[in-house]
């Protein structure tokens, strides 16, 4: 069954047009992950979803009802968590109140307890860090903040945009172990990643964008196993 | 040394006064980008519901108190739904809002003046007497502002570090989408905000005429008070604010007592001037980095 | 036909058919009203340079427009300069003041930008009201250095009522009528030409404009410069129109009247702070008797035009 339905999704900033017709579909309890090439709209397909940005045309549907006219805050109430690229921590907050702030609404705060023990047991290097300042962490720490926040929000849908960009390999490596175990964990996750090889590998399913529209998808094995794909759309 | 007390007192007296409104201000900058150029409209009308309720409906000091703020936030609610709303998502935003409230102040400020007249009143919220420290007689209305006003300081820090509310306040200042995304209604918080920063308006407006009488303009010049310690503290620093307001007005009552009261504000402006050129972000701010 | 050409004949147009205007309607009332027109108009074409071209948002203009007349009253009393020097003398003072306050000012963003104009003007005001010592002692009284809060008055004239006996007022409209058609002329030239370009792509990619080497500082302090020596002139001539000179030129509801002027008729555009500034005039005489009701409806009108129609009315034709 479906849990994300995207129809003829059109978006963009001022005058400037994005997201051109785009249609997209995750079914419930599968990893899907979405790699294009820089500026193509991957970033601005999640805004839309999360209702940061409007949609101008076309329809999101989640778990069968309509989402594109709601608040961002209504959004995150119906299960949909976005952990945004670039982290967009609160930079004057701890550690620990940056994560407390993702189980923000009531329905996640009655089960804050736990998950802060969740989160902390997958990146164990927060509960080190918990009373540091937000603007004082490193890069790998900050991304670290920023998906811990995403996963005490706890949702029936998580997005993760681009959550190894910017880090060292060693840390990447890191990374990539918390997104393999939230894939094996059986949620529905939708990521956007630059390093499609290596997302493949985990996706159930690629989503190849293209201007605006997805281009291409099927299954990570499919694209593994067909290299002229990867050459049509990502350049090689 | 009874100088010394003397000048202290009164200092920290308006520097408390200050604070109070200064922190409203801050807090609506680092919410919502936006300079409330109606604040000295807001701080009139309080003085004029207290001076009102007491004078004219007869009510005590704290329920008229009370009403001014509630009249005061009831307007900063207003202010947000009928004028900082409709134009959130302008890339001009900043600019707008604060022309917005030049006009929107002016209404207020008429409005207090068509109601109430052009002639100076005085607040009948006024305490008698005073206490000797240190053979220095302090006026009890003087340590009385200074309780309510660190009461209210003490309540907003409260407010914003330990309760939830306070904790969307702040991290709708500090990142709009990312608040957005934990599941904070924004708009809500605007509201909440301006509330605020309106009561606390009122109250402020409430000491001040205590002191110095009420007129329809007086909010004026607290208003530009509370802006340059704003911009001292470096804009939307809300701590920073407080501190600011209190060291300014510590300073204010030194320039009186050395070169007399006219020049106080001058002076004081001049100083502020001479801080910003050293110091483009305040004294306690961050460069912000150019949007690009 | 190029916008700029354009623009500039239908200034002289105007001029032209404004020149005619004493020719018909006789009456002092309207002469000298549409002469105060005039000075309003330099003041917003000037202004609306600074804050809808240039991207300042400055507070400080009315206060250069005060240093302008006082600066021709002072010359004029304590130097007995004649007026027709001490105008072009006051202005160029203003320009000083203005590069002055723009050094202070203008390496700082938006919002402290207008804070601190506002101030630096509210500190000239303090320092000319709360003047209270006698610099000087004539027959009407004490005079403080910069007038207190009497002001100046008595400092000579253009030479119009030896000229034109008691039509002298026609002189003035005249006067005032080539300065706005001057004042105008630069604006269009300013917004219409190279330095415009400059600011339009400053504010649609200032990091593509900075990279070429448009630095914004410099050609803001351009502006801020030149359109003070205007607004200076404009100031020096209301001293000259008026012969007298107060701090009522500092009062927020004139900055207020002048802003919604900008505001109505639509920033950054070429004729828009000229219409507003018709309108508003227009709309002001026939509010004139409602007292505080008038200042009701100009906050109003700022804050529903700001809300409804942030371009003015200059923008309802581009929609
Ligand atoms: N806030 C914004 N305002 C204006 N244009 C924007 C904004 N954000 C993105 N864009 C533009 O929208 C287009 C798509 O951007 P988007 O961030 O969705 O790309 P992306 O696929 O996520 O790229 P990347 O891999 O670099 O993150 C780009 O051309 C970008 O310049
Ligand atoms: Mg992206």
């Amino acid at each position: 069954m479906s849990l994300l339905e995207i129809e003829g999704l059109e978006a963009g900033y001022g005058a400037q047009a994005v997201l051109h017709g785009l249609n997209l579909t995750i079914g419930e309890g599968s990893f899907a992950a979405l790699v294009g090439p820089n500026g193509h709209g991957k970033s601005t397909t999640l805004r839309a979803i999360s209702g940061l940005l409007r949609a101008r045309a076309g329809s999101i549907r989640f778990a069968g009802a309509r989402i594109d006219r709601l608040r961002p805050d209504q959004i995150v109430a119906e299960g949909i968590i976005h952990v945004p690229q670039g982290d967009m921590l609160f930079p004057e907050l701890t550690v620990i109140e940056n994560l407390r702030l993702g189980a923000y609404l009531p329905k996640a705060a009655a089960e804050a307890r736990t998950r802060l023990d969740e989160v902390f047991s997958l990146l164990p290097k927060l509960r080190e860090r918990q009373d540091q300042v937000a603007s004082t962490l490193s890069g790998g720490e900050r991304r670290m903040v920023g998906i811990g926040r995403g996963l005490m929000a706890g949702g029936r849908l998580l997005m993760l945009d681009e959550p190894s960009l910017g880090l060292a390999p060693i840390v990447i490596d890191q990374i990539y172990e918390v997104v393999r175990h939230l894939a094996v964990s059986g949620r529905t996750i939708l990521v956007v990643e630059e390093n499609a090889m290596r997302i493949a590998e985990l996706a159930d399913r690629m989503h190849l964008m293209d201007n605006g529209r997805i281009a291409w998808d099927g299954l990570g094995s499919e694209f593994l196993s067909r290299p002229e794909i990867r050459a049509a759309y990502l350049g090689g | 040394m009874e100088i010394f007390i003397q000048v202290i007192a009164s200092g920290l007296t308006l520097g408390a006064m200050y604070a109070v409104s200064t922190i409203g201000l801050a807090l609506v900058y680092s919410a919502l980008n936006m300079l409330n150029m109606s604040q000295g409209a807001l701080l009139a009308f309080g003085g004029y519901v207290c001076f009102y309720a007491m004078e004219t409906l007869g009510l005590p000091a704290p329920v008229a108190m009370l009403a001014a703020m509630v009249v005061g936030g009831g307007l900063g609610l207003a202010i947000y739904l009928l004028v900082a709303r409709p134009m959130l998502g302008s890339p001009m935003f900043e600019t707008q809002i604060f022309i917005a409230t030049i006009g929107i102040g002016s209404v207020l400020q008429s409005v207090v003046l068509q109601l109430f007249g052009p002639q100076p009143k005085a607040q009948p919220l006024n305490v008698p007497g005073g206490v000797s420290l240190g053979g220095v007689v302090v006026p009890w209305q003087s340590l009385l502002i200074l309780t309510i006003a660190l009461a209210m300081l003490a309540g907003v820090a409260w407010l914003l570090g330990r309760t939830r509310a306070g904790l969307a306040i702040r991290a709708t200042a500090q990142n709009r989408d990312a608040a957005q995304l934990m599941g904070i209604r924004i708009g809500q918080v605007y509201a909440q905000v301006l509330m605020l920063s309106g009561a606390l308006a009122a109250l402020s407006g409430i000491m001040v005429s205590s002191l110095s009488g009420l007129l329809p303009t007086m909010g004026a010049d607290p208003m530009l008070k509370a802006f340059v310690i704003c911009v001292v503290a470096g804009l939307g620093n809300v701590p920073g604010a407080a501190i600011a307001a209190l060291l300014l007005g510590l300073l204010e009552a030194i320039i009186q007592y050395l070169f007399g009261v006219q020049y106080a504000f001058a002076i004081l402006l001049g100083l502020v001037i001479g801080v910003l050129i050293w110091r483009p972000y305040g004294l306690f701010g961050k460069r912000q980095v150019v949007r690009l | 036909m190029s916008a700029g050409r354009r623009d500039i004949l239908l200034a002289l147009g105007f001029a032209a058919l404004l020149a005619m205007v004493p020719l018909v309607f006789g009456t002092r009332y309207i002469i000298s009203q549409i002469t105060l027109f005039f000075i309003w108009g330099i003041v917003v074409t000037q202004w609306n340079l600074v804050l809808g071209v240039a991207g300042i948002f400055s507070l400080a203009q009315m206060a250069l427009f005060a240093i302008g007349a006082y600066a021709t009253a002072m010359l004029a009393y304590y130097g007995a300069f004649p007026l027709l020097a001490a105008m072009p003398l006051a202005a160029l003072v203003t320009v000083a003041a203005s590069l002055l306050i723009g050094f202070a000012c203008l390496r700082l963003k938006g919002a402290y930008v207008a804070l601190l104009t506002l101030a630096v003007a509210q500190v000239i005001y303090l320092i000319v009201v709360n003047d209270t010592a006698c610099f000087t002692n004539p027959p009407s009284g004490c005079l403080p250095l910069f007038g207190g809060v009497r002001g100046f008055s008595r400092f000579g004239d253009l030479g119009f009522r030896d000229l034109l006996g008691s039509k002298f007022y026609i002189g003035h409209y005249y006067v005032g009528l080539g300065l706005l058609l001057a004042a105008q002329i630069f604006c269009i030239i300013l917004i219409r030409g190279p330095l415009g370009l400059a600011f339009r792509a400053l504010r649609d990619n200032p990091g593509y404009a900075m990279s070429r080497g448009v630095g914004r500082l410099r050609y803001q302090l351009w502006v801020f410069g030149l359109s003070a020596f205007f607004t200076g002139l404009a100031g020096a001539f209301y001293a000259a129109n008026f012969g007298v000179v107060g701090p009522i030129v500092f009062s927020v509801s004139m900055l207020l009247f002048l802003l919604a002027m900008i505001v109505v008729g639509g920033m950054g555009t070429v004729w828009g702070p000229l219409l507003g500034a018709a309108l508003l005039m227009a709309a002001d005489e026939g509010l004139r008797e409602f007292g505080t009701l008038r200042e009701i409806g100009l906050g109003l009108v700022l804050a529903i035009f700001v809300i409804l129609l942030p371009r003015g009315l200059s923008g309802l034709r581009r929609r």
